[in-house]
């Protein structure tokens, strides 16, 4: 073997040893176009890959550190790190300050990012993309409900991989049947005094509750807010609604003097018996507390049939990563058939993807998921479902209520 | 006042003193393995290991949590101590113009909780390269930590008379003996305890970690906070005794050295 | 021999406030349509109504604390005292909750004094309410009462100890004189103790105020959305994804500082030379 032979495999050793991220990982989102799957994929190899997440739930953090990463080193020897946070807008705060501050080379590859917090991501510029249309496993996505994130067009730049819809609980020990509609719940808030509360915005459940308000309004269809901001519109609409949401604080628990936080406080209100109904995002959650304990058997979730809101879960790629390549490959598999069942028998939620483009055998494996006695099946899920406002009316929405119904 | 009364007085005090640690902790442990534990039931309608399975698993960041906890813990105790003790002794064995300033500089982060100060201390470390570093999070918690370990140590030195030290000298011995003979034993327990309060002050942070470490540092305390606010009582409740052991273990450990220093 | 450690703990102090000082009149934060130092954010937050709620609030909850932790806490140490055999006993009963981090202590007030909590479900098995609503509201309420319960599990024992090493230091003579001159037991506290025990409490005192006023983690986890301490609202503002709030979130903890180190100035003015030598535990 010649001495410049040996040099060379040296030296390639050595770049191979001497970490897992090299530089030359960086490259601009418009090279995609240029690149094919597989040139991805073959830069992702061997990389780690550094996913940022909300840490608060023990299921989805050992779904994660166990099954879905060991899937990953075993199919694409990709070492998955979780980066635990405590909220996403942490992280967001993080990135807008250190693109101000011009670090180009940042510590998170891949984020799971949602509404508001995409919103200000995408205006901010502090996103890497669009790289969506780059997925292969985009096809498995009804792609109209890809395209907006809480309202906010996606333009690529985040990719879809969770689904949830607003859901209520009820213990059917105190209720034998739920309110039907949102003009019965009202209705029952106020013939039940004091038995209900929601969690106070800025949390983002009690964000979603108050806003089926102006979305069920009755003078405009839900889908009037969905395109774009009409200020007319929403003077006309909202203020009505909040008049309404603020005379039906005496109703609520504590006569409406507090709020609770959290979704926690909320839940432990329900299980105390101190207020009738919880609710959550999560149309598992129910059936999940009943398993870990903290939900008694009884519990069971119901959604009006005026519909309530769904929204995806999105992976973003921030404008920093070290490694966009590896962040790609585990945005696409996260997306997979096989992941998304894996990740539904490991933590329950909402299967997100198309059904009509799943193999047979896979289409059987989703039909014979454990549901848990308190989730509702899919199909009245899929008919009771509206979509969501316009990121400007949330925004607007969330002010006035801090001013005029929880202030006043 | 007859001896009775006051003997009652004193079991009395002494119940709600031993009231005042021993219902968090009670509270926490029981938590920590309730499960269905509604209302109105004073105890839980069943036990469970999960949180305890979990936390001991060290999955989901805790183990990592746990290590970094422990290493910030203790480079802070060390570079407090080592900080603290020529600060200590200028102030309790010198006078000097400015004592005053010194004083509150040193007694301000101790008092008014450097939250502010974090605030914007985060923008300026990601100028330097010292956002979601170990070293600025050591650094943030120094803050706290040295000005407990000056005052601390500034009254173990003030009950030290320094002409031991000169007598020594003069009887030939170098800095380095007298130090080990004669000024080190003196100070000795007041050391320790300074030692064990920076510890602490740096285990127990919260909102510094939270603002400089950025996720990247991960601490038991944000760990906790993230499981509460999830409200995964049972690991949270877990995490908590994990949390307070250490404390409460150190503090048993040197609580003759509080009276003695 | 001063030096290293005003440098490192005082200078990244001021560091960060000098920091915020330069945020809170708007320079360092990309606001799209402002340039130069402004004190237009102040203004903002003085007339802020959340912020004079929070400031509102601040105030009566330190004061309360305070209070109620010099009341509790001499009340304990006079329990306490003549027991001279146990006095080591004592004092680490006394440091027991002192180990305890103000973090947890919270968590476990949220369980025993919530309405659903464990203290009304022993109400609740004494017969003396039939639902949680009949408890009354202790914690995440409008007062800052759970605030004060939590710290009171700490501070309570901290001033019975501050009190409890003065009376031993001091004995028992002048109570005996006053005794056998035929004072009762309030004159002989009013005339005799109070006097002794003022400066060293007092002192203390002051320090729980100003750790009160500033500090996070219990007014976190314990107080309600509305109205909210200033520490949390200033972090809030901080950590909201909109930019804008930077400046206001700097002006709040600013004030926050200012008022904090007044507090500070004054206990260096009472306590003299003896400043800082009662190891504060409060964290």
């Amino acid at each position: 073997m010649s001495s410049r032979r040996l040099i060379v495999m040296l030296s390639a050793t050595i770049a191979i040893a001497c970490g897992s991220t090299r530089p030359s990982d960086m490259f601009p989102a418009t090279d995609l176009a240029r690149m094919t799957w597989n040139e991805v994929t073959s830069r992702a190899r061997g990389s780690t890959v550094r996913y940022a997440m909300w840490a608060g739930d023990e299921a989805r953090n050992r779904f994660y550190q166990g099954p879905a990463a060991d899937a990953l080193r075993r199919d694409l020897d990709i070492t998955l790190t979780i980066v635990p946070l405590a909220d996403t807008s942490d992280l967001v705060s993080k990135l807008m300050t250190e693109k101000a501050a011009g670090l180009s080379r940042g510590s998170v590859d891949l984020v799971w990012i949602n509404g508001a917090n995409f919103r200000t991501a995408k205006q901010a510029g502090i996103l890497w993309g669009p790289f969506v249309q780059a997925l292969p496993n985009l096809q498995h996505f009804d792609p109209d409900a890809i395209q907006h994130d809480f309202g906010t067009s996606t333009d690529g730049l985040e990719a879809p991989y969770e689904q949830a819809q607003f859901v209520f609980a009820y213990d059917t020990v105190r209720i034998a049947t739920p309110p039907a509609t949102f003009a019965e719940l009202c209705s029952w808030i106020h013939e039940h005094p004091g038995r209900f509360t929601y969690p106070a915005i800025p949390d983002f459940t009690g964000s979603s509750f108050a806003r089926h308000f102006l979305l069920h309004s009755g003078e405009v269809p839900p889908s009037a807010f969905a395109e774009r901001f009409d200020a007319g519109l929403y003077d006309r609409v909202s203020k009505p609604v909040i008049e309404a949401l603020h005379a039906m604080k005496p109703y609520l628990w504590r006569k409406g003097e507090t709020f609770p936080a959290t979704l926690a406080e909320l839940d432990r209100l329900f299980v105390n018996g101190e207020i009738d109904f919880s609710m959550n995002y999560s149309p598992t959650f129910a059936s999940d507390k009943i398993a870990r304990g903290e939900f008694p058997a009884s519990v069971r979730t119901f959604v009006p049939n005026d519909g309530t809101i769904s929204d995806y879960s999105f992976l973003a790629i921030p404008f920093n990563a070290p490694n966009p390549a590896g962040a790609l490959a585990v945005i696409n598999t996260f997306m997979s058939p096989t992941h998304a069942i894996m990740r539904a028998r490991a933590m329950g939620g909402l299967f997100p993807l198309r059904l009509d483009r799943l193999s047979a055998t896979e289409r059987d494996a989703v039909e014979a998921l454990p549901r848990g006695p308190a989730t509702l099946p899919l199909t009245t899920l899929a008919t009771r479902r509206i979509q969501d406002a316009y990121a400007e009316y949330v925004d607007r929405f969330e002010r006035d209520w801090r001013t005029e119904v929880l202030q006043r | 006042m007859s001896a009775v009364r006051a003997a009652t007085r004193r079991v009395l005090a002494v119940i709600v003193v031993a009231g005042c640690a021993l219902i968090p902790i009670g509270t926490v442990l029981v938590g920590s393995i309730a499960s269905r534990w509604f209302w109105p039931s004073l105890l839980p309608a069943e036990l469970t290991l999960r949180g305890w399975n979990y936390v001991v698993s060290g999955s989901g960041g805790i183990g990592t949590a746990f290590a970094t906890s422990i290493a910030v813990a203790f480079v802070v105790m060390a570079l407090a101590v080592a900080l603290a003790l020529p600060a200590a002794r200028a102030l309790a064995l010198h006078t000097f113009r400015g004592k005053r300033a010194v004083t509150f500089t040193l007694l301000l982060p101790m008092l008014a909780p450097p939250l502010a100060a974090a605030m914007g201390l985060h923008a300026v470390f990601l100028q330097v390269g010292l956002a979601d570093s170990f070293l600025g999070v050591v650094l943030v918690h120094l803050i706290a930590a040295v000005p407990y370990a000056t005052f601390v140590l500034a009254g173990t030195f003030s009950g030290f008379d320094p002409d031991w030290e000169d007598q020594a000298r003069t009887l030939g011995a170098n800095s380095w003996s007298v130090w080990r003979r004669i000024t080190f034993p003196a100070i000795a327990p007041g050391l320790a305890l300074a030692a064990i309060l920076a510890f602490v002050v740096s285990w127990s942070q919260y909102v510094l970690t939270l603002l400089i470490g950025g996720g990247r540092v991960l601490t038991v305390p944000l760990v906790l906070v993230a499981f509460q606010r999830g409200g995964d009582e049972a690991v949270a409740a877990a995490l908590s005794i994990v949390f307070v052991a250490p404390v409460l273990l150190l503090f048993a450990l040197t609580a003759p050295l509080f009276e003695d220093a | 021999m001063l030096l290293p450690a005003l440098v490192v703990a005082g200078g990244t102090f001021s560091l960060g406030m000098f920091e915020v000082l330069r945020q809170s009149v708007g320079l360092g934060v990309p606001v799209a349509g402002e340039s130069g130092p402004t004190l237009s954010h102040y203004a903002a937050v003085l007339g802020d109504r959340e912020i004079h709620a929070a400031l509102g609030l601040t105030l009566w909850v330190a004061c309360i604390s305070t209070a109620l932790s010099v009341v509790c806490g001499v009340g304990l140490a006079l329990g306490l005292r003549h027991g001279r055999r146990a006095k080591r006993g004592v004092n680490t009963l006394l440091q027991a909750p002192l180990a305890i981090p103000h973090l947890v202590v919270a968590l476990a007030t949220i369980t025993v004094f919530a309405q659903s909590g464990l203290l009304a479900r022993a109400a609740f098995a004494l017969g003396l309410i039939d639902s949680p609503s009949g408890f009354p509201v202790l914690v995440n309420d409008s007062a800052g009462l759970g605030i004060i319960l939590s710290y009171a599990f700490k501070e309570v024992p901290f001033i019975a100890l501050v009190a409890t090493t003065l009376l031993a230091r001091r004995g028992d003579e002048h109570d005996q004189v006053a005794r056998t001159l035929g004072a009762s037991p309030w004159q002989r506290f009013r005339h005799v103790t109070w006097p002794f025990l003022a400066p060293g409490v007092g002192a203390a005192a002051l320090m729980i105020f100003a750790y009160v006023f500033s500090a996070f983690e219990t007014p976190f986890l314990l107080g309600q959305p509305y109205p909210a301490m200033l520490s949390v609202v200033a972090q809030q503002r901080f950590m909201s994804v909109d930019l804008a709030d930077r400046p206001s979130a700097m002006a709040c903890a600013l004030i926050l500082t200012v008022i904090a180190a007044v507090i500070v100035r004054v206990y260096l003015a009472a306590a003299g030379p003896s400043a800082g030598r009662e190891r504060p535990v409060l964290f």
